[in-house]
């Protein structure tokens, strides 16, 4: 059986399909302003049995493929519990979502934290901050981690930290250092919401955010604990669906 | 909620916003040429206004739609209650504060007391200092003292004068109204529950200005009909929706999108733990003390406002409503910069999951509709963990 899930998040459309519990193929495409004709761009001509949906457009799916939906919170808990086993807490950073999951040794959900509703500290954010430096994103995690200082950021909202970067480079500060100061803001904000759940051992970084180095390299150092990244983090909440679709149909 | 199923309030307003109806009952008060005064809160001792013959009536503070208005003064970083309130009064949109003729307030946070301060020249208005550690020897004492002054304030404006009798006989209208809504909720604790949160609203907005003997032939009907429903197995909702607890700060208007995204991913509103709930109706007034004034404060002392410090009582009445209600989840609401509900809600969320091992979710929120993607993506996940 070919299980399909479908990850509308709000920056990137994210599709995995499954055969036999490996993985035969994914696809990614940017949201747009038209998540639904992303999504369908994204499954048109994939052959699948089942398909469930996931992610903040999932419910604007689901009335298009009357498919099963599931929060990405769930999504995310399936889908790292299968790629390593032993997880136990999770940290998804999206475009405008961060998450913090953890899991009973079991696997099932047992408490979760979630950013306000904001953008602060989140993919979004991330951009933004590498726009308003004219960085690309992977120039912007290389430089901040050629940084030995970081300017300090102190606002977390993304209008006004995209000021305070505007105001620091014209003071003349260093652009890496700047650059090293935003990755150390948003990670700072994503280990107060770890600590609020604080679950112990290593951690599973998933979302768009964990392709940055510079954000892997600081939550380690931060946290003082491993931390695990999937060859693709962003996939991990398709990936997740996908077998939910799969233990549905066979009503395991 | 099923369409074929008679509605419990079946009058004119059945399907209505439940603030109609009280509106409409405060209008015939008038009519009888009854005095209204305006509350906006769960401390304002509603048995000597009732005794001094005036009806309270509980003031708008759940709408977004005035919420820009008041924001040409007040900053925009303040609980949206308060600064719904201020603008529903400066656009002179709510009626019920149209047709008070008094209004009371008390000093339960920062944000309102300063708030009050703006209005005072609207309407004959009282402030009551409340006593924040209501487990000190003095507060009693303290809180006697507001409800006396309040009752010089209610007996100048008025030109008129009450009794302890009178006063007494208050205490139990105010008894009877909290037995007979009890008698209700024995219904809404029933598995699966035969009535819904907002058939609810419905009745808590009316108790709100009519007495307890005024209630209580309509919850004698009610009663009977909740009875039928059970017995015809009426489900409200699905059969297998997942039981939750709603507690934290009062929810009403545009903060009820908590309550649609919980019915919207399957969940089930058994226990509505607010002052817009069932917190009113948590504990009787000792009747026959000799004293009315002095029972009246002690009952109010109790309220477990998160105002209180410490606030022992809101973690032993919720274990008593989750006894009772049984719900599979707990969300705590808390309205943007409500300081108390939101720290409070740490040791809300080590209670329930820690004693009764329930999935637990803080919402911070305000009027505006701008979160609702990101609430029902939170619900839905604890939801989920029931599973």
């Amino acid at each position: 059986m070919r299980a399909a899930g479908l990850d509308i998040g709000s920056r990137t459309v994210k599709l995995a399909v499954i055969e036999g519990g490996r993985t035969i193929l994914t696809r990614k495409t940017l949201t747009s302003h038209d998540p639904l004709d992303a999504a369908r761009t994204l499954i048109d001509g994939v052959r699948y049995d089942v398909i469930v949906a996931t992610g903040y457009g999932r419910h604007l799916l689901k009335g298009h493929l009357d498919c099963p939906v599931i929060s990405e919170i769930k999504a995310f808990a399936i889908g790292a519990k299968a790629l390593r086993p032993s997880c136990r807490v999770i940290l998804d950073i999206g475009g405008q979502d961060t998450k913090a999951i953890c899991l009973t040794e079991a696997g099932e959900m047992s408490k979760f934290e979630m950013n306000d509703k904001c953008a602060a500290g989140t993919g979004r954010f991330l951009e933004i901050m590498a726009n308003a430096l004219s960085y690309t994103l992977e120039e912007f995690s290389k430089a901040a981690l050629s940084a030995e200082e970081a300017e300090k950021i102190n606002s977390m909202c993304t209008v006004f930290a995209e000021s305070e970067v505007i105001s620091l480079t014209a003071q003349g500060a260093k652009r890496h250092e700047v650059a090293l100061g935003i990755h150390k803001a948003i990670v700072s904000r994503s280990i107060a919401l770890l600590k609020r759940i604080a679950p112990p051992g290593e951690l599973f970084f998933a979302g768009g955010v964990a392709f940055n180095e510079c954000v892997r390299v600081l939550i380690a150092e931060e946290l003082r604990r491993p931390v695990f990244v999937p060859p693709d983090p962003q996939i991990v909440g398709a990936f997740g669906a996908a077998l939910y679709a799969t233990r549905q149909a066979k009503g395991t | 909620m099923n369409d074929a199923v008679e509605p419990l309030i079946n009058d004119e307003y059945a399907g209505e916003p439940p603030s109609k109806r009280v509106l409409a009952y405060l209008q015939s008060q008038r009519k009888r040429g009854a005095k209204i005064v305006g509350t906006y809160c769960g401390y304002a001792p509603v048995e000597l206004i009732r005794a001094l013959d005036l009806v309270p009536a509980t003031l708008c503070a759940f709408s977004n739609a005035t919420i820009d208005a008041a924001e040409t003064v007040l900053p925009a970083n303040l609980c949206p209650l308060i600064k719904s309130s201020y603008g529903f009064i400066i656009t002179d949109t709510c009626p019920f504060f149209g047709i008070s003729d008094a209004v009371v307030g008390e000093t339960t946070c920062d944000g309102k007391k300063k708030m009050f301060e703006l209005i005072t020249d609207y309407k004959p208005m009282h402030v009551m200092d409340l006593p924040q550690l209501p487990d000190e020897p003095e507060a009693l004492a303290q809180w006697t003292t507001m409800i006396y002054k309040l009752k010089g304030f209610l007996e100048r404006v008025f030109e008129r004068t009450t009794t302890d009798e009178r006063i007494e006989d208050a205490i139990s209208d105010t008894n009877l109204k909290i037995r007979k809504m009890n008698q209700i909720f024995d219904y809404v604790a029933l598995d699966p529950p035969v009535v819904g949160w907002g058939e609810l609203y419905d009745i808590f907005f009316l108790a709100q200005s009519a007495t307890g003997r005024e209630m209580a032939p309509l919850v004698d009907d009610i009663l009977k009909k909740l009875e039928r429903r059970r017995q015809d197995g009426y489900i409200y909702g699905a059969p297998e929706s997942t039981r939750v607890m709603v507690t934290g700060c009062p929810v009403a208007g545009d903060a009820a999108k908590v309550f649609n995204a919980i019915e919207a991913v399957g969940g089930m509103i058994v226990a509505l733990d607010a002052c817009s709930g069932m917190k009113t109706y948590g504990a009787f007034i000792e009747e026959g003390t000799g004293d009315p004034i002095g029972a009246i404060a002690a009952r109010y002392l109790t309220i477990p406002c998160s105002c209180m410090t410490p606030n022992d009582r809101r973690l032993t009445e919720m274990d008593k409503v989750i006894e009772r209600f049984k719900p599979d989840a707990v969300v705590d609401v808390v309205l943007q910069a409500c300081h108390s509900y939101n720290v409070e809600s740490h040791k809300v969320g080590e209670n329930v999951q820690d004693k009764y091992g329930l999935p637990f979710l803080k919402i911070v929120t305000d009027y505006s509709q701008s979160d609702i993607g990101q609430i029902r993506t939170r619900v839905e996940a604890l939801l989920e963990m029931c599973k």
